[in-house]
């Protein structure tokens, strides 16, 4: 995964909660190009369901979520 | 502008109809409504019944979901409107509540109840607190 996706930039949201990570993830995708990848990293469990709905409505493709210990690394591609 | 302008990924309206005296119901329909924007959708929370009274200047700062605790209400407003949802109330929630538009924080747009129900008619979703 980390070779077709290495991050343009990474969004670190440890500790916050809900609805913060989506919040800045719809702030920070707009802040890299079009093709680029955004790193979230996030420790709310509810980032994992969130991260899919919020990339079924907004079109933005979700690459992954990997979970390392408390710890979830979501791929974001921006898409438009 | 009034209705929907259509251009969103969807249309979501909250209704808000809790007051102060409630705290912890009063910063939800702005976490959710934050949320929805954030995914690109057009969001309008109506307060109506008691909900005017959570936008009034002198009360945004001193409630909070928690009481005392953590943050105040005002800080869910804005994390909100900066995403641009929208603050709506009717005037004769006003009424019941002894409260004129001035006493309400600014942005907040007045609508009547033909325009709520065209909203709500047009909306992908309604939900209701």
């Amino acid at each position: 995964m980390a070779e077709v996706a290495s991050p343009a930039r990474t969004l670190d949201c440890t500790g916050m909660n809900c609805p913060l990570p989506v919040i800045k993830t719809a702030q920070a995708i707009k802040d890299i190009e079009v093709g680029e990848v955004l790193e979230l990293l996030a420790t709310d469990p509810g980032v994992d369901p969130d991260m899919h709905a919020w990339s079924s409505r907004t079109g933005h493709e979700l690459l992954g979520i990997e979970r390392r210990g408390d710890v979830f690394h979501v791929l974001l591609r921006r898409t438009k | 502008m009034n209705g929907w302008s259509g251009e969103g990924e969807g249309k979501v309206l909250y209704v808000q109809t809790h007051g102060v005296n409630d705290p912890g119901r009063s910063a939800t329909p702005f976490f959710l409504a934050a949320s929805a924007a954030a995914m690109e959708c057009e969001v309008a929370i109506y307060f109506t019944m008691y909900g005017p009274q959570l936008l009034q200047r002198e009360v945004v700062d001193k409630i909070g979901p928690k009481g005392d605790r953590g943050q105040p209400l005002s800080y869910f407003i804005e994390q909100a409107t900066s995403l641009g949802v929208r603050l709506l109330v009717c005037q004769p929630s006003l009424d019941l509540n002894d409260l004129a538009i001035e006493d309400l924080i600014d942005g907040i747009e007045m609508i009547g109840g033909a325009a709520f129900n065209e909203l709500a008619m047009q909306a992908d979703a309604v939900v209701s607190f």
